[in-house]
């Protein structure tokens, strides 16, 4: 079996390769209480940060995305303190300074990028933040879609910006406020209200299994995307 | 230096090995031909036979008939048959039932989306935040719900309906669902999806305001709909940011280890662990909801899982205990398409939304051999039929067999880039690993997505225990013995939102009146367990899940410090 | 009597023998020198060094977007961000050296090569269209009106970055012609409209507006063009201070030159202009008969 060496929180391990972080730490013996989440890289519970050790820089990832690497030093961040603004979408609108109204540390961002270089979704997170200090939030909710909320951009921010709060608020006020409403989500939701389908409804739920067979193995299906 | 963009993304491996490449070039040769036509869909008869031979659930001597309980007799996976036939982690004496540490209205446990869900609904119901409380085994949003990736269905265009939603489902889960909850499911679709839109979930929408609406594995109409492959994460943000603003308490790294119970026989809150201190916590409440998730943790018949670290059946175990029934429990759910390769993602979720967008599961000769989206069940059958019946799966390094999925194809049907777009999450996973989607197949075999069945609730989600409710996947019935794709996020908006006003209204309601607290339950259900023989070697709930390598617990130490 | 003192590095390092010396001359003396116990660099380290980097990343990364998009060129509008970026550019060409420190930092984005030519618009009307050119596609001379050219500091300032002669500019003037009005000439036009001071000392701001427009009023200018949003804001917004501070001074619209472009071309001027004028332009540009098409 082909081993590397990794270093967990500076203690020496040898390990399979070819496991991912996180399974090479719990090879090693540790169980996750914090630390491990999803273990599919939607939920950010594992970001990692690593140096190689012979490598001045640092690097990101999440555990459960990352492969171990020879001479690895790796620590998991399991909590990042940042507060986020507390806001009544109902209340605020998406104007021009609604992020920086929620979020005024913005101002402070020197485009140093660090952000964009901790962000293990290769998200463009300083693009974000100055599209936020513009006023545009339909680019900061795009740019930042793909975030998994693991708290590293705010972490290494020297302007101790929190990014992923900024995100979040703008992708909320995009998809209240700026992305065009659904009609006929309105009036089927009006129809189902009235009881439009409610006969027959009634009639599906009383309905013998040797009917619904004939009616499910005869439904016309829709041609289109996906058949 | 120019280090083009590799914050994390160094490449250790080189996508595949030169033996998995060379039957590639099979898959390529019959691309143009395949684009033009797929393999029918099967009949009632073929389908039946499919399953019967080739799905899991079929397998002898995988499953027994509970030996006590409210469920006595009933057939479930040996895993599942393991955790209820199992003695309780703590006894009444080491917990004082008199120190209240939280009293409230309602109770939620599970911090995922259904909990989420049903603490909002109690609020919107009328409960102040502060008679709520959310007590969670990992973060808030740590969950299966935040890992769905494909899409939602709601029947909102005006081609589809609730009650074509309903046949659909009911045909789709072999016709064992419980109808009320059926309907419950199709016609509170439209009306979640629109308060999804007022909570400003991005979904995909036309620029007419329109969504993108796509078919999934045994829809008759195209009612997916999806945000990217991050539908399940987009939601669980949102909604986790409106509880947030509202000031909903939630306690972290807690689970519930027992339920309890008061001297009228109703549920009346729960015991928590906190994983991080070793201390209980005594929570009393009117109501408690279980938003626990399912059970995929478990590993049926050995299978690898989509789930999350903290899917390990506890709600089962824990309603089990204070006398709610069980249902459909014989049914388990395994994707069709989990990561094959790399070793490193095996059992990982391929989204069904990429069959969606064409691409269309071949064999190592480069044959497809089954229409790309039955339902799960029967898809799942015929890829397991293929690799383990016919003999024409694709080998890895590590001897593990999958066939391939043709994503490449996706690229020709929909146009360039419209992987990168719909599914950045497929394609960032797999290019971590040096295969890129857009050019190259995936490797897919069937993994364990889905708890089907589960703790029995009526239309209000009530489990027909006093004060205890459900939602979400801990609960059974919705889906009968095969949930299709984008009825999992339905189920736990629906049956989150209908447990959550179901709770506020009972601990409003006249007769919310709590009698003295006891654990008597456990004591009465461990006297079960040693009457039918068990011994008492085996505790429950799991909590988590054991990954630590064999060598290390070799040589571990029960030493307290 | 003891003295609470301040050594600085080099008394460590290099001029120990002056730290020493000092102590005992001054104990001989009866002071006693007694070190500062916390204490870093004074600054002056900082405050000489010339490399400046953390400033130029924010231009330079823009450069590198030019780089990737597979241009050469970059067009500004604001006299500000032309001003920035093609210092930038400027400085990184004569420093080879520090634009490799920059890349190394940089080390996310490929190399910025520096073959990136950071243009204002009015450059490009000038040199690559030509004001002739512009002439010919005129439809609606401006004839009559009498237009104030403001450059401003940034348009010509430092040299090395002017896109004409700090001196004696002409070319706001030359596009004025070339639409049909009259240049207007003034001694106030490359002089600092008060910049950033609007966010602290607003007075200054209003004193240098009410300098500028008012000797652009009593040359004969109604109208003043900018090609720079803080000079604008300043000469256009901060009319509102000017007349609380300066008794009987008559307001002066203020305009992009790109505004009065687009009316020379025939454009309907409802396309642009908006609200965030202080001073109406529309009664002057009504009066010249330039609202309609």
């Amino acid at each position: 079996m082909e081993t590397v060496r990794i270093y967990i929180m500076g203690k020496e391990y040898s390990v399979p390769a070819g496991l991912t972080v996180m399974k090479a730490m719990e090879y090693a013996g540790y169980k996750f209480i914090r630390g491990a989440g999803c273990r599919a890289g939607f939920c950010g519970a594992c970001g990692t940060v690593y140096r190689k050790e012979d490598e001045y820089k640092l690097r990101f990832a999440v555990a459960c995305q990352k492969l171990v690497e020879d001479g690895m030093y790796l620590v998991q961040l399991p909590f990042a303190p940042a507060p986020r603004a507390s806001y009544d979408l109902e209340k605020i609108r998406p104007s021009d300074n609604v992020l920086l109204k929620f979020y005024p540390e913005i101002a402070r961002c020197v485009a140093c990028n660090t952000c964009t270089k901790s962000c293990p979704q290769e998200i463009q997170v300083m693009d974000y933040i100055q599209a936020a200090l513009r006023g545009d939030i339909r680019r900061v909710a795009e740019l930042s879609f793909d975030c998994i909320q693991c708290g590293l951009c705010s972490m290494r921010c020297p302007a101790d910006i929190k990014h992923y709060h900024v995100a979040q608020l703008a992708r909320r006020l995009y998809g209240k406020y700026l992305a065009p409403k659904a009609e006929h989500l309105a009036q089927r939701v009006a129809e189902i209200e009235q009881g439009k389908f409610n006969a027959e409804l009634d009639r599906l739920t009383r309905m013998e299994r040797k009917e619904l067979t004939k009616l499910y193995e005869a439904r016309q299906i829709e041609e289109g995307v996906g058949v | 230096m120019s280090i083009a963009l590799t914050t994390s993304t160094s490449m250790s491996t080189s996508g595949y090995p030169d033996s998995m490449r060379e039957l590639i070039a099979k898959v390529e040769a019959t691309r143009p031909e395949r684009l033009k036509s797929s393999p029918p869909r099967m009949s009632a008869e073929e389908r039946e036979k499919l399953l019967r031979e080739w799905h899991p659930d079929y397998k002898a001597g995988t499953k027994r008939p509970l030996s006590i309980g409210p469920s006595k007799g009933e057939l479930v996976p040996h895993e599942v048959a393991d955790l209820l036939e199992a003695y309780p982690l703590i006894s009444p004496e080491e917990v004082d039932l008199s120190q209240i540490d939280y009293d409230v209205d309602v109770l939620v446990i599970g911090g995922g989306g259904a909990g989420t869900v049903a603490a909002l609904w109690a609020y919107y119901e009328g409960l102040p935040p502060e008679r709520i409380l959310i007590a969670t085994k990992l973060r808030w949003g740590d969950s299966n719900s935040i890992m769905a990736q494909g899409g939602i269905q709601a029947a909102d265009r005006p081609e589809d309906s609730p009650a074509i939603h309903y046949l659909d489902i009911i045909g789709g889960g072999h016709y064992a669902n419980k109808p009320e909850l059926v309907r419950a499911l199709a016609s509170d679709g439209p009306m979640i999806i629109k308060w999804h839109e007022s909570l400003g979930v991005m979904y995909d929408k036309n620029p007419d305001g329109s969504f993108v609406e796509k078919h999934g594995g045994g829809t008759s109409r195209m009612r997916m709909h999806s945000a990217k492959d991050y539908t399940g994460m987009e939601i669980m943000r949102a909604l986790r940011d409106e509880a947030r603003n509202i000031g909903i308490p939630v306690v972290e790294f807690a689970p519930a280890v027992e339920l309890l119970m008061d001297d009228l026989g109703q549920v009346a809150g729960a015991v928590l662990f906190n994983l991080e201190t070793g201390q209980y916590l005594v929570v009393r409440a009117k109501a408690t909801v279980l938003a626990t998730g399912g059970f995929g943790r478990l590993h049926i018949q050995g299978f690898p899982t989509t789930n999350h670290y903290g899917a390990t059946a506890d709600g089962l175990v824990l309603a089990y205990r204070v006398g709610a029934k069980l249902r459909d429990m014989d049914a388990v759910q395994y994707h069709p398409t989990g990561v094959a390769y790399p070793e490193a993602l095996v059992g990982q979720l391929v989204t069904e939304k990429v069959r969606g967008m064409g691409a269309m599961p071949v064999n190592r000769h480069g044959e497809a051999f089954v229409y790309p989206l039955e339902p799960r069940d029967v898809e799942s059958a015929a890829l397991i039929r293929e690799c383990y019946g016919r003999g024409n799966g694709v080998e890895t390094p590590t001897g593990m067999r999958g066939v391939w999925l043709d994503s490449p194809m996706i690229e020709e049907l929909q146009g360039a880039g419209a992987i990168k777009r719909e599914l950045a999450a497929m394609w960032r996973m797999f290019n971590r690993f040096g295969i890129d989607m857009t050019k190259e197949p995936i490797l897919v075999f069937p993994t364990l997505h889905y708890q089907n069945g589960g703790v029995e609730i009526d239309e209000h989600g009530w489990t027909g225990v006093p004060g205890l409710f459900a939602g979400g996947e801990v609960e059974g019935g919705v889906h009968g013995k095969n949930r299709l794709m984008g009825n999992s996020l339905l189920d736990y908006n629906v049956f989150g939102r209908r447990a959550g006003i179901a709770a506020a209204r009972h601990a409003k309601g006249k007769g919310a009146k709590l009698g003295k607290l006891t654990l008597d339950h456990i004591v009465a259900y461990s006297r079960m367990l040693e009457e039918a023989g068990v011994s008492n070697d085996r505790k429950a709930p799991l909590l988590l899940p054991e990954y630590r390598g064999e060598r290390a617990l070799a040589r571990s130490l029960k030493i307290r410090l | 009597m003891k003295v609470l003192y301040y050594p600085g590095c080099s008394l460590k390092t290099v001029a120990e023998s002056f730290e020493r010396s000092a102590k005992l001359a001054m104990a001989a003396l009866g002071v006693e020198l007694v070190e500062l116990e916390r204490w870093n660099c004074c600054g002056t380290v900082s405050a000489l060094t010339t490399d400046d980097l953390m400033h130029q990343l924010a231009p330079i990364r823009n450069l590198i977007r030019v780089q990737e998009a597979g241009e050469e060129r970059l067009v500004t509008l604001c006299a500000m961000c032309y001003n920035t970026l093609k210092r930038a550019d400027l400085w990184v060409a004569q420093h080879p050296e520090e634009l490799a420190k920059i890349n190394a930092f940089l080390d996310e984005e490929p190399d910025y090569r520096g073959k990136v030519r950071v243009l204002h618009l009015l450059e490009l009307l000038r040199d690559e269209l030509g004001f002739a050119t512009v002439k010919e596609r005129v439809v609606r001379p401006l004839t009559g009106l009498r237009v104030i050219p403001y450059y401003g500091c940034l348009l010509l300032r430092p040299r090395e970055v002017g896109l004409d002669s700090a001196e004696n500019p002409r070319i706001l003037e030359d596009l004025i012609v070339a639409l049909g009005a009259e240049p207007v000439d003034t001694p106030y036009k490359t002089q600092c409209c008060g910049s950033y001071h609007t966010t602290t000392h607003k007075e200054i701001v209003a004193k240098r507006a009410h300098a500028i427009l008012s000797s652009a009023r009593e040359h004969g200018g109604e109208v003043l063009i900018s090609s720079c949003p803080l000079c604008s804001f300043n000469l256009d917004n901060r009319q509102r201070l000017v007349r609380e501070l300066y008794d009987g001074f008559a307001p002066v619209p203020v305009l992009y030159f790109t505004e009065l472009l687009g009316l020379a071309l025939g454009l309907d001027p409802q396309a642009w202009i908006s609200e965030q004028h202080y001073v109406d332009p529309r009664p002057l540009l009504e009066e010249h008969q330039l609202l309609k098409r």
